[in-house]
């Protein structure tokens, strides 16, 4: 086995500083090691998307990185979307427009598209689909998600909390 | 999943030379990396072992190499290589024939024809890393071929030793990935 | 119709948000895998990479001397213990682990348990298994050949035959054949493909040895019908078992059926007296868990130069992979596939259909459908498609000529089914009005002029929801009853708990908004729970579409007995007789005076204060329902797509889907089911395949190759609906969940050929890639 490294991360605001193996994908790091158990796991080819986590203001697929290669970086996980108990707009959003199902893809389509939004504050449809092209859902078909990314865009257009 | 590679090259070399080297599968083996024969069983057969490296998993397969005909005249050869994974996860068999063709001022056409067929966690990957990981084996294999005939006969041992290093398919697998999208951009 | 309550109360028809959501949203989701237990140590699967060998050996030595290697499980340790198989769902039994031989690529040969999960598959990696190869059998057709390798050794019965079933009347069918004027056949094949949900399965198994108490957080869509499995099976008593479902990442049938990795969680904590979590990884779900479909159908139907249809006879081979693990009520070997005879008056019809063993993954599940239908119907739509085409009848007029009309209701079919109401027309004319079709057909005729090829396709559906009746259905021998549990507490708030179990369905919201809409609580005041088998009354769970038709019904009725009660405290406290009593939505007043009433919050507050006497304290009912019959959804769903001549690539551009499913109770849930539905009939008709090559190796064994529709590709889904109650189910509603799966590829694939009729293409099998598609145009001549 080898040698242990330290992994110094930030994690949604909080400074964080472990032991782990090399060998340690971020998600697991995240999972079990930090017990957030809201980015999930859904494959294990890079497909799905469930384990998207926002970087460095990136999004991620936190599956295909090492917890040592987030050594000094900036984390934000579906945890942290809140802010002083209010939810943020792409959360609400979800809500309102039912964009989601069982769940489980939730987190990270959360995760994509808050980094859509930093990234482009008026997405068009085009724009939010292709946004989310690399987070699979089995449940909605994408269309109300589309919607919630519209509402939450709507939100902050407004001056809602980013 | 049987694939099926067809491949013509040239070698700068007289024909009888370059027969007496590929109807020896001692010979030809050290030209193929990460290969080895451990045992002449008869004339004909001969047992070995090949150990593939993609990305971080090792696969090792032991297995038998036989002649099935060789027809010295006219420069033919058949080959059936056989091996199982010796931890249990799969298997490869190869059917390769070969023939050679004297063109002028000493070289020779060498026209190969190759039925793979792998089975287990490797032929799930699916025919498109299987053909582009042998395309390179297979360049990796001509290019060693040209050397060894090049240059001096080395002593037995440290023929085979030198090309035993396992293939390192993990940059294989990146040729491989490159092979692909460079043809699909 | 059913009246509406106020949009406060949140009963019937209104679009209320969902309770589930919060959790959801801020990743605080209580899925298997989030389950962590002191002490947890972790299952890892050895698996065959054969499709069909003799298992030789298995050597643990190097595996078991890896630090934090608690347990290495083989088929042998399993034998001994009476557990190496275990009985299917379907009067078959599976290898557990493998003793013997392996009958296909990727089945559970070893388990190994360890600290952490790194540790087991490091250790996994380090068993040595010896096999030796025999030949394999992947074509279906090839099973019950001379020469076909036998693969069921353990059978009385050397065959790869499963079993032969027929239903109808073969002597009257025949008779039609033979006079009939008109007969069209179409071969088409339902392909192998798998639900794929988007959280995998697994478990965590954790044996109290002070308490000889199992419970087991399971991925299970049927949380009670796999704990009383487990007590048969394992021998544990009932008592001692909880199984508990908790947030479940998506089923679509895919989470039925019990695993081996399930039964080898269990066996290691009962032996190592630790939890032990096992969850499969993303490769091992595609190629190991219940796949659907991969029924090859011919069909053929007898008709009138009109197109009035005489007859339809089918012809099936069904290939269940290595073990016969279908999950499908025990008298219906094909389930409910004979509810092809579709929306059409057939006079007489006759099905065959056998099942054959293969070396592939064991099966079939019921994906997203009730048992079989998504074949059924894709055949019949498809056969009435080329029905159409051969007698040049438009196949919207085709199917108009031919439907069963609303006065023919109840209707009973030539295969045995009594479909409960319909008013087919009136969907097929929605949804005809919502597309333009004959604007369409004209700018079909313009393009086809020019060269274009645009198609547009129909999908006129029936299907069958809500398994079921105990005079005909029952699975494992338990009937296909379920259940609610409705209490009320004294400041009027309610807990509900239910046999049926949601993986995204919004069960905690849509079961609240039927007693909202029975008893005036407002939805936001009742909580509904289901998946804990210590709390929740017995059910069958859910797939199939079958929670509203039977434990909604339950609710429903469940609800109506405390409202008979809640008459009896209220006439009490009103000083009045019952039948002095009139209900409106949330209260009880006395009929001639509406300002003497009792709210259902007082009425409780009542039942546990003021009890009358001779009755007994508190307000709650359980009811078990036992559906008198199977509902009948329908719809009409219309396509239009071009094909690029090029590429061969095919873009939908529009889709209507009209869907009516009667009495709905929440629009938004079931138009959001209906958006998911059809996106896996659109991944199904054209990029979906799990395929085996003449080794056996599984081609789809991931998400490289296995295609999940992403939001680039998904169409844009138009949807309407038309309203039928159901006449037999206590609020008139029907289950629609599956009927998006189940009626759309037949309206993908109709709408391909239908581009392509005018070269002489009469099918195309799915999946439709590009591929496929260009080969055909190639062979037209018609390629850019």
């Amino acid at each position: 086995m080898a040698k242990k490294q330290t992994v110094r991360v930030k994690v949604n605001g909080v400074q964080r500083e472990m032991e782990v193996e090399p060998r340690l994908l971020l998600v697991h790091f995240i999972r079990e090691k930090l017990g957030l158990t809201g980015t999930h796991v859904g494959c294990d080819t890079s497909n799905c998307g469930a384990c998207t986590v926002v970087l460095d203001g990136k999004n991620v697929k936190s599956c295909t990185m090492f917890a040592v290669q987030a050594d000094g970086s900036d984390l934000l996980t579906v945890e942290g979307l809140m802010k002083d108990g209010k939810l943020h707009p792409l959360q609400e959003g979800f809500k309102q427009e039912h964009g989601l199902q069982c769940g489980f893809c939730t987190p990270g389509m959360l995760m994509s598209t808050y980094a859509l939004l930093q990234r482009n504050a008026q997405p068009t449809e085009q724009d939010i689909r292709w946004g989310i092209s690399g987070n699979l859902c089995r449940c909605t078909g994408y269309q109300n998600i589309v919607k919630a990314v519209q509402y939450a865009a709507g939100k902050l257009a407004q001056g809602g909390p980013r | 999943m049987a694939i099926r590679i067809e491949k013509t090259f040239e070698v700068q070399q007289p024909v009888a030379l370059v027969w007496s080297f590929l109807s020896d599968p001692r010979k030809v083996v050290t030209c193929v990396p990460g290969a080895r024969i451990t045992e002449q069983v008869d004339e004909r057969n001969y047992k070995g072992s090949i150990s593939v490296k993609v990305g971080p998993s090792v696969t090792d397969y032991n297995g038998e190499v036989q002649i099935v005909r060789s027809d010295p005249q006219n420069y033919e050869i058949e080959m059936l290589g056989k091996g199982l994974d010796i931890r249990g996860r799969g298997s490869a068999s190869m059917k390769m024939s070969g023939k050679l063709k004297a063109l002028d001022e000493g070289r020779t056409e060498v026209t190969s024809v190759s039925e793979l067929n792998v089975v287990g966690i490797l032929a799930q990957m699916g025919a498109r890393v299987i053909t582009e990981v042998s395309n390179i084996m297979f360049g990796e294999f001509t290019k060693n071929l040209e050397k060894r005939l090049a240059a001096p006969p080395d002593p037995p041992d440290k023929a085979t030793e030198a090309a035993s290093k396992a293939l390192n398919a993990g940059s294989l697998a990146w040729e491989a990935a490159k092979g692909i999208f460079r043809r699909e951009s | 119709m059913i009246e509406k309550t106020s949009p406060e109360v949140g009963g019937m028809g209104h679009s209320i948000k969902r309770k589930e959501d919060s959790r959801f949203i801020q990743g605080k989701g209580n899925y298997v895998d989030d389950v962590r237990l002191p002490g947890m140590v972790y299952g890892h699967m050895v698996r065959s990479p054969y499709a069909h060998a003799r298992l030789k050996s298995i050597n643990t030595e190097k595996a078991k001397q890896l630090p934090g290697v608690l347990a290495i499980i083989t088929g042998e340790d399993l034998a001994r213990a009476g557990l190496a198989w275990m009985p299917t769902l379907f009067f078959d039994k599976q290898m557990v682990l493998a003793t013997g031989k392996v009958l296909f690529q990727s089945q559970e040969v070893a388990f190994v348990v360890a600290e952490d999960q790194y540790t087991a598959a490091d250790a996994a990696e380090l068993v040595e298994v010896e096999y030796e190869e025999l030949p394999v059998l992947v074509d279906p057709h090839k099973a019950t050949a001379p020469d076909a390798p036998i693969l069921r050794e353990d059978r009385d019965q050397k065959s790869n035959h499963i079993f032969h079933w027929e239903v109808g009347d073969k002597s009257a069918t025949e008779k039609a054949f033979q006079s009939a004027p008109v007969k069209a056949s179409v071969h088409a094949v339902s392909p192998r493909c798998h639900p794929a949900p988007l959280e995998t399965c697994g478990c965590v198994a954790d044996f109290n040895k002070a308490t000889e108490k199992l419970t087991v957080y399971l991925t299970s869509q049927a949380p009670h019908a796999h704990r009383t499995l487990f007590a048969l099976v394992g021998g544990i008593p009932e008592q001692n078992i909880r199984v508990v479902s908790p947030d479940i990442g998506g089923g679509f049938g895919n989470k039925v059926p019990i695993y081996p990795g399930y039964v080898c969680a269990v066996v290691a904590s009962l032996t190592l007296g630790v939890p032990v979590k096992w969850i499969e990884t993303r490769s091992e779900n595609l190629q190991s868990t219940g796949f659907a479909r991969d029924y090859h159908m011919t069909a053929e139907i007898a008709a009138d130069q009109s197109g009035k249809v005489k007859a339809l006879r089918v012809k099936t081979l069904a290939d269940h992979g290595a073990f016969n693990a279908a999950a499908q009520p025990t008298k219906f070997p094909a389930g409910l596939f004979s509810v092809c005879t579709g929306s059409y008056d057939f006079p007489s019809a006759f099905v065959e259909v056998d099942g054959v063993y293969t070396n592939k993954a064991p099966g079939g599940i019921a994906y997203r459908c009730s048992f079989r239908i998504t074949e059924a119907v894709y055949l019949i739509e498809r056969s009435m498609d080329v029905l159409a085409s051969q007698l040049k009848i438009d196949p919207a007029e085709l199917r108009r000529r031919n439907f069963i009309q609303p006065q023919q209701f109840p209707y009973k079919t030539p295969l045995g089914w009594t479909y409960d109401s319909g008013q087919y027309e009136g969907a097929l004319n929605k949804a005809l009005d919502m597309i333009g079709y004959q604007q369409l057909r004209k700018e079909q005729e313009e393009r086809r002029k020019k060269g274009e090829l645009m198609g547009i396709g129909i999908s006129s559906f029936t299907e069958a929801v809500g398994a079921g009746p105990a005079h005909t259905f029952d699975i494992a021998g338990i009937k296909m009853f379920d259940s609610a549990e409705i209490r009320i507490h004294p400041t009027g708030k309610a807990i509900c708990r239910m046999g049926t179990k949601s993986q995204g369905q919004g069960h905690e919201t849509t079961y609240a908004q039927i007693v909202a809409q029975e008893l005036g609580i407002p939805a936001s005041d009742v909580v509904v729970e289901e998946g804990d088998t210590d709390t929740a009354p017995y059910g069958l769970g859910t797939y199939a579409s079958r929670s509203t038709p039977t434990s909604g019904a339950a609710t429903a009725v469940a609800a109506r007995k405390i409202r008979d009660k809640a008459k009896k405290i209220a006439a009490h406290l009103l000083e009045c007789s019952e039948a002095d009593l009139e209900w409106q939505t949330g209260k009880f007043f006395v009929k001639g005076s509406p300002s003497k009433a009792k709210t259902i919050q007082e009425i409780a507050f009542a039942a546990y204060t003021n009890i009358p006497a001779g009755l007994e304290a508190g307000l709650e009912a359980v009811d078990y329902y036992d559906p008198p019959n199977l509902t009948f959804p329908f719809g009409t769903y219309i396509c239009v797509l071009d094909i690029d001549k090029g590429t061969g690539e095919v873009k939908v551009r529009r889709f209507v889907a009209v869907d009516d499913c009667g009495n709905v109770i929440n629009p938004m849930i079931v138009e959001g089911q209906i958006h998911g539905g059809l996106t896996e009939g659109f991944a199904i008709a054209f990029m979906q395949l799990i395929d085996y090559d003449e080794s056996g190796n599984v081609q789809g064994g991931s998400f490289m190759d296995y295609l999940i529709p992403t939001a680039v590709e998904t169409p844009h889904w138009e949807t309407g609906s038309t309203c039928t109650p159901s006449p037999h189910h206590p609020f008139g509603a029907k289950g629609v969940g599956e009927s998006p799966n189940v009626g759309s590829p037949a309206a993908f694939v109709n709408a391909v050929v239908d581009a392509l009729s005018h070269l002489g293409v009469e099918h195309i099998d799915m999946p439709i890639t590009p591929w496929k598609v260009w080969n055909v145009l190639k062979e037209k001549g018609v390629v850019n």
